[in-house]
């Protein structure tokens, strides 16, 4: 690298060349912001337009009628029929929660200005105007999202030449019921800004963008919480005047108080434990009231929310129980596995490499080839492998990926006593699954177990081993505890991907096993792909979404606690 | 993370000690158990390729009959599978969805990453963590509405997207995640580095292209690795944005090739290994660097 002069300018720096034109020092850093944004650009408006406008989008998509096209707005339907009036009390909950935001925000705002000394109240005004700016711009997007679709039907047939499409462009941005919208929107915005700068000329501080954003979130929550309130009350009261005519008690508000008093039990219990303090003898008395509100919650909300879903959507009833087993029956059992095997691994055996390159195998095979093995490996043929492996301890072959039946249900006929319907258990065609997916993420959980291992300082172990704890002391009172910080990592990941898988599944897979084998993604896809409903396939993802939200939530909030972080 | 690679070596050098301590103890019946169970192990995970490439081999009668392995060689399933299967076809369109993909994600996601690494600039905090956040966002939300955006991108514009290239590249073309790991990397590139060079008269641009990259050899690996796999793997994308095998990849091309050969267990089977065979050409060699970095990334598409 040849030496410049620092001020001359490199003549291929595009970048440098496209800012040179602001100068000195201020000007140096608006070339050094304007070259960051430049270069974060590409990436951030890809992923913005193909990940974060489609679940706005997706939001949009849920709330209309939409076979293969847009068709009515439906509000909440879809997703009534979906899970039920457990919509409401999803709204309601998410309305509360808006509220607490409100006082959230409010104490961070108070806090800080004590703080710095200030009194920056008088920025609510202007903060108010941005708020309704910014539900102004949704309400456009709102109006404007259709209109821009119907460009696609409105050029076919016709020749695609850029001034047609600016000129329909044009006119879907001028559409009737759009444009009034728009200038709302642009006119609150002008407001607002004057608000802004008329305020800010009173009062003025050094922080004043901080506070200015922080009392929007909190106009913008408080409006949020108010309308997810409303709404829920509206269809609640909607559901019941039309209950009226059928004459059937919809329980919408029983269910509601009911899960309201689960969720409080439940954090009740939660502060209560973490306030104990160790040790004492009132606190055991005072855990042992956590633990039993922590019971009474569950057992509420146990009681409540299956029985409500199960109401909605029978497909997606099954899809989860499915998923549900598909879970269970796969994550322990892998975690367990890849456990011992990373810890036999671990004693740096002779070979140690080549084992663990060929437990990764499964997990780097395409998923498209081991389920075409396992398809045929575990087929209703005589002489599958499976079956003849069955034959070799004289059982009779059976059906596996096309055996509908639970697996509880024909051990029990195996052994000539009748199941109850409710312990069928999984199908045997998704225990194959099952296996299947066991088989594939072992290795991979072992080489993250061998990784953790690694971290672990030798001194902890060694210093046991000195003072005389076996083998399986060490394991169980050093290694174990300090490996927890992966162990739940790997069963977040594990729970979060059986909740998501779908390639497989969707290739091994078999009418003749009834859609016992269906969890809720491949519902989902079903909905999606071969019945055509967009809207309610949207909607049922949704609720996918939100079983992966509160799962990670509750997943973080207990690893904060009980993790052990060496 | 520097810390960590510390501590992990130390903990090697230990086990080494330890290691070494135990072998001069004579009956080592612990490690004759340990041998055992991790040999069971391994026949578990090798048994359905075993099945796999013994089935891929046989005659017809024999693949559905009850033959474990093949009475002679029959190498023209091979070819039989890789000419009803299309597969040079499908091959050629994986490989080009890989390359055109990853022309794109890794341009984007280095400058992206290297602005978010060593450029101070407002809001960068919170594009990233806006960005981080769409992590957690299942796929089949998002299957939806980007399958609608495409269809519509394809009517509106010069470009069909449909069955073409553009929808099965450019969605997948800004990667959180290969910016998240770039990022990691390119922050541990000490700052003397770029002050040096800054000196010299290197703009960003240069630096980047000059030293951050050569000094990145590593992540690029990693991210090129898993963008193969991932692209070997998907499924569910590619079978809603395509109908007619012009640009399908491999996995729709095997699952056509599945339903197409029914009953025809040795061909599929051929077809199964046609598959596997380039991923695990390419793990085997890159398997080090492989097993490491998803040990460490803990992500697979």
């Amino acid at each position: 690298m040849s030496s410049v002069p620092l001020q001359q300018k490199n003549p291929t720096n595009f970048f440098n060349r496209f800012t040179s034109t602001v100068r000195g020092r201020r000007g140096r850093e608006l070339r050094e912001y304007l070259t960051a944004y430049l270069m974060i650009a590409p990436a951030t408006l890809l992923i913005f337009f193909f990940g974060i406008f489609p679940v706005a989008f997706a939001l949009f998509v849920s709330v209309h009628q939409w076979r293969l096209v847009r068709q009515d707005f439906l509000g909440l339907e879809n997703f009534i029929k979906a899970v039920d009036s457990l919509t409401y009390i999803v709204l309601f909950g998410l309305g509360i929660g808006a509220l607490f935001g409100v006082y959230v925000f409010l104490r961070r705002i108070y806090r800080f200005a004590q703080e710095q000394k200030e009194r920056p109240w008088l920025l609510a005004v202007p903060s108010l105007g941005w708020a309704a700016s910014v539900w102004a711009f949704f309400r456009w997007g709102f109006v404007q999202l259709p209109e821009l679709l119907d460009i696609a039907d409105k050029i076919r047939g016709l020749e695609r030449t850029r001034e047609l499409f600016v000129g329909l462009l044009g006119e879907a941005f001028r559409a009737e019921n759009v444009y009034p919208a728009w200038q709302q929107f642009v006119l609150v915005t002008i407001v607002a800004i004057i608000l802004t700068v008329a305020v800010t000329y009173f009062w003025r501080s050094r922080n004043w963008l901080l506070h200015l954003t922080n009392l929007t979130l909190t106009w913008l929550s408080l409006s949020l919480g108010a309308a997810l309130l409303w709404v829920t009350f509206q269809g609640i009261t909607q559901a019941y005047a039309l209950a009226i005519e059928t004459g059937e008690d919809p329980g919408i508000w029983p269910q509601l108080i009911m899960i309201t008093s689960g969720v409080i039990l439940l954090l009740l219990a939660w502060r209560l434990w973490n306030s104990v303090p160790d040790g004492s003898g009132r606190g055991a008395i005072l855990k042992g009231l956590a633990a039993l509100l922590l019971m009474l919650g569950a057992v509420l909300l146990i009681l409540e929310i299956p029985s409500i879903v199960a109401s909605g959507d029978p497909d997606l009833w099954e899809g989860l129980k499915i998923t549900v087993f598909f879970s269970a029956g796969t994550v322990p059992l892998q975690l367990a596995s890849a456990l011992f095997l990373a810890v036999l691994l671990f004693q740096k055996l002779r070979g140690s490499a080549a084992f663990r390159i060929i437990f990764f195998l499964p997990y780097v095979t395409p998923a498209i080839a081991s389920a075409a093995v396992f398809k045929s490996m575990f087929s209703s043929r005589f002489t599958s492998p499976a079956n003849m492996t069955l034959g070799a301890f004289g059982i009779e072959p059976q059906l596996w990926i096309r055996e509908p039946a639970g697996i509880v249900k024909m051990i029990g006929e195996g052994l000539g006593l009748t199941v109850p319907a409710w312990a069928d258990g999984p199908s045997m065609a998704l225990m194959v699954i099952i296996l299947l997916s066991i088989w594939t993420f072992v290795g991979y959980n072992t080489v993250i177990y061998l990784a953790g291992l690694g971290n672990i300082p030798g001194e902890l172990t060694e210093a046991a081993e000195i003072d005389g704890a076996s083998k399986w002391e060490v394991f169980r009172h050093i290694t174990f505890p300090l490996l927890s910080p992966t162990t739940y990592f790997l069963s977040l990941l594990a729970i979060i991907g059986t909740f998501k898988a779908f390639n497989t599944i969707w290739i091994v897979r078999e009418g003749a096993a009834l859609g016992t084998t269906d969890p809720f993604s491949v519902v989902i896809f079903i909905e999606f792909f071969q019945k055509l409903r967009y809207g309610y396939a949207s909607a049922l993802a949704f609720v996918l979404f939100a079983i992966i939200i509160s799962l990670t939530l509750i997943n973080n909030r207990i690893q904060g606690s009980r993790v052990f972080y060496g | 993370m520097a810390e960590n690679v510390q501590q992990a070596s130390l903990a090697t050098i230990k086990a080494d000690t330890t290691r070494r301590r135990q072998q001069f103890n004579p009956v080592n019946f612990r490690n004759l158990l340990s041998y055992l169970i991790l040999i069971l192990g391994s026949l578990v995970s090798l048994v359905p390729f075993l099945w796999m490439i013994s089935t891929s081999f046989m005659s017809l009668g024999e693949a559905t009959g009850v033959a474990l392995i093949p009475s002679e060689l029959h190498f023209e399933n091979f070819t039989t599978a890789w000419e009803r299967g299309n597969f040079s076809e499908y091959f050629i369109n994986s490989i080009l969805i890989t390359v055109i993909t990853l022309g794109g994600e890794l341009t984007f996601s280095i400058l992206a990453a290297y602005a978010f690494a060593r450029i101070k600039f407002p809001g960068r905090d919170l594009i990233f963590g806006l960005m981080l956040s769409t992590l957690m966002i299942p796929a089949m939300v998002l299957t939806i509405p980007n399958f609608l955006l495409v269809t519509w991108l394809g009517r509106i514009g010069p470009l069909e997207w449909i069955n073409n290239w553009p929808a099965l590249t450019i969605p997948f073309m800004g990667s959180v995640f290969s910016i998240f790991l770039l990022r990691q990397f390119f922050a541990q590139i000490p700052d003397e580095l770029y002050d040096a060079a800054r000196i010299d008269g290197a703009g960003h641009l240069r630096f980047l292209w000059r030293i951050v990259l050569p000094l990145s050899r590593a992540p690029i690996m990693v991210i090129i690795v898993l963008s193969f796999i991932g692209s070997w793997n998907s499924l569910a994308w590619p079978l809603l944005v395509t109908n007619s095998p012009d640009w399908r990849p491999i996995s729709v091309g095997m699952l056509d090739f599945i339903s197409d050969a029914g009953q025809e267990l040795n061909l599929i089977m051929a077809g199964a290994v046609i598959t596997i065979i380039p991923i695990l050409v390419m793990y085997f060699f890159t398997q080090k660097q492989f097993t490491e970095s998803i040990a460490r990334s803990g992500l697979k598409g």
